[in-house]
């Protein structure tokens, strides 16, 4: 659609597309129907030249002289599927590296060290940022989501007035997600995407946490908060 | 997107079930002049924006139609993503900022002669609507008429 609006205001544009039937039905001018999945659309992060060749098959496209135009990328390199949470191996993995029977709190502070060489070596760049709060203070946010989830009535003082507690939640969440992401990025610089998913959901404390998480707010009779748990963890 | 054939049922029926508005035609605007003499814009609906800006919403009603405007002089490590979804995986977006909005393969594109220059702005919707109107009636015309002030003359769109 903003394919469309661009072009119906004289832009000439080209663009990616992930579900080719989406194109097919909408019809934008001129889109490269690419085989990867959501989240890695040019195909493999760290991959120059795999994301040269898809932008070139994009821009290749607007040679053409009268649309719609809708072509598909070769089929390459595809990633894992994405492993939710209800679909990890829970057998217990003795890595040497996350205790068991540490909290989350401790479970966390444990890795600072790993997230904050992963965004050192990267020129700090970091997915976390979405709550405002700074990650040392992270402790904090899980103590937030152990009352919520205990049924009382936190809030932070960062929550903007605007965002309803349970987006603050998804928030929450996403920044501990990212975090621990990032921290196993170090950790492990060889481990696959799968090997991220399974580990964080099957052997860490946040993990587990987070589903009860995603639970409590599924029983949740307020629609606006069981939506969010649909977003939180499968 | 792998064929759909290829993954879960729920996941197939879920697609080709979406909401999407259905045209006969195609706007088209043709390219005035060669790549390498046009100024080019980036624009997504990764749902990403500055660090510090206002995230998009989740759960509003057919989805969230504003956009983030995100200066090109801005480093990957002050643009973050608020995408609603978790539909999808993050993962590559936490190594490589490029794998969905390719800021680094432009500039390099650029420098190379391929593309004549850059828009000083780029802009982020989020995905994932049900309900398009706002982009039709709003901020889908209003971004196009921030790019040509810009003097963008092709834009490159990517999904999430």
């Amino acid at each position: 659609m903003v394919a469309r609006s661009f072009e119906e205001q004289g832009l000439t544009t080209t663009g990616l597309v992930l579900i080719e039937e989406h194109a097919q039905r909408v019809k934008p001018p001129r889109m490269l129907a690419v085989p990867f999945y959501f989240g890695n659309t040019l195909g493999e992060a760290d991959n120059p030249e795999l994301q040269h060749k898809v932008l070139q098959s994009a821009f290749d496209l607007l040679s053409s002289d009268q649309g719609p135009v809708l072509e598909r990328y070769p089929e390459e390199k595809i990633p894992d599927v994405m492993i939710q949470g209800s679909e990890a191996d829970k057998t217990p993995n003795d890595d040497g590296i996350n205790s068991p029977d540490i909290s989350p709190a401790d479970e966390l502070t444990g890795l600072r060290a790993y997230y904050e060489q992963w965004s050192n070596s990267r020129n700090g760049r970091t997915a976390v940022g979405l709550t405002g709060i700074p990650q040392r203070r992270f402790r904090g946010i899980v103590r937030f989501i152990e009352n919520y989830i205990n049924g009382e009535d936190p809030d932070m003082k960062e929550r903007s007035a605007d965002i309803a507690i349970p987006q603050f939640v998804r928030y929450c969440v996403d920044d501990l997600k990212a975090f621990y992401y990032e921290a196993r990025m170090a950790q492990r610089p060889d481990g696959s995407d799968a090997d991220i998913h399974t580990w964080f959901w099957s052997d860490t404390a946040m993990g587990k946490l987070v589903m009860s998480l995603a639970e409590y707010m599924r029983n949740n009779p307020d629609p606006s908060v069981n939506t969010v748990a649909y977003g939180i963890a499968r | 997107m792998p064929k759909l054939e290829h993954l879960s049922e729920i996941v197939r029926k879920q697609m080709l079930m979406w909401p999407c508005v259905e045209y006969d035609d195609t706007p088209w605007t043709p390219m005035a002049k060669p790549l390498s003499e046009s100024r080019v814009g980036l624009v997504t609906t990764a749902g990403l924006h500055v660090r510090g800006d206002k995230p998009f919403i989740p759960n509003q009603p057919g989805g969230d139609t504003s956009y983030r405007k995100i200066p090109r002089s801005t480093p990957a490590r002050d643009i973050v993503q608020s995408h609603a979804s978790i539909g999808f995986d993050h993962t590559g977006m936490y190594r490589d900022i490029n794998v969905t909005f390719p800021i680094d393969r432009l500039d390099e594109l650029q420098v190379q002669g391929k593309i004549g220059s850059l828009a000083d702005h780029y802009y982020s919707y989020m995905g994932a609507l049900r309900d398009v109107t706002g982009i039709i009636e709003n901020t889908g015309p209003e971004v196009a008429q921030n790019l040509k002030d810009d003097g963008v003359e092709v834009v490159l769109l990517t999904p999430t």
